[in-house]
């Protein structure tokens, strides 16, 4: 896959929130995705933004443009190095809760978008790539 | 007070609007002054209208449940007014619901809600 257009965000407090929305928003239009689709995305966004500043404090979200030559799409990677997910399995279930009430964000981001995957070491930090590609 | 939200007495219902792309501090901000209002008036209760929000996520999302909960304590009703098809799509998909807080298509609608309760309710 090539990348024509990228852009990363610091995420640090807690309007770099808002921040990374106008860039995700911006970028997914320009790429051509419809108004849903860009709703989606922007709230997929949203969600892993706010969980990384509320578990990790700091971390950032990376964005590109994909193209593998047959189709087109968004990558977004949410980085941090905060303490880690002890149970992926759990906190990606539906309805599970964690204490802050935050536990949507996870499975709801999910379901939003085409791909998913997360990574995560306790200790080290969360890394989450979500993709989304555009319908022809 | 975020000076981005506009908080408008009509009717004897508080109507509070949404700024497209509110951060966590104006969503609270929010929550805090409704109560606010509704305490030091006889107010039947508050509109919300998120007509140009773009973003409803899950944070915002139960912060408006909650405060419709807080609001109904205080013997007032809230009502949620023009969801944007894109939002309602997405809300539904990251899978939170309303509850029992009243939506209405728009600010007219809303109106006769608050006004009149033994109208038909539509509940989100």
């Amino acid at each position: 896959m090539t990348s024509v257009a990228q852009g990363e965000v610091p995420i640090q407090d807690e309007s770099h929130i808002v921040t990374v929305r106008t860039t995700v928003r911006d970028a997914a239009s320009r790429m051509g995705f419809g108004i849903t689709d860009v709703t989606r995305i922007v709230t997929a966004a949203s969600e892993l933004a706010r969980n990384v500043f509320r578990y990790a404090g700091v971390g950032v979200m990376r964005w590109r443009a994909l193209d593998d030559g047959g189709a087109n799409g968004i990558e977004l990677v949410f980085v941090d190095h905060g303490p880690g997910i002890a149970d992926i399995e759990l906190a990606l279930r539906e309805g599970f809760s964690s204490a802050r009430g935050m536990g949507m964000g996870l499975p709801g981001s999910r379901r939003l978008m085409d791909d998913f995957d997360i990574q995560s070491t306790v200790g080290q930090g969360t890394t989450v790539t979500i993709r989304k590609w555009l319908r022809r | 007070m975020d000076e981005r939200i506009s908080v408008i007495r009509l009717r004897g219902v508080l109507l509070i609007t949404m700024p497209a792309n509110p951060d966590d501090s104006t969503v609270t901000v929010l929550q805090e002054h409704a109560l606010k209002v509704m305490e030091a008036s006889s107010d039947r209760g508050v509109i919300l209208d998120i007509s140009a929000v773009e973003t409803l996520d899950s944070f915002f999302a139960r912060t408006v449940v909650e405060t419709a909960a807080m609001v109904s304590l205080m013997g007032g009703e809230t009502v949620i007014v023009g969801m944007r098809p894109s939002v309602a799509i997405t809300a539904s998909q990251l899978g939170f619901t309303l509850g029992n807080v009243l939506t209405a298509l728009d600010l007219d609608r809303a109106l006769d809600l608050l006004a009149d309760p033994s109208r038909e309710r539509h509940r989100g």
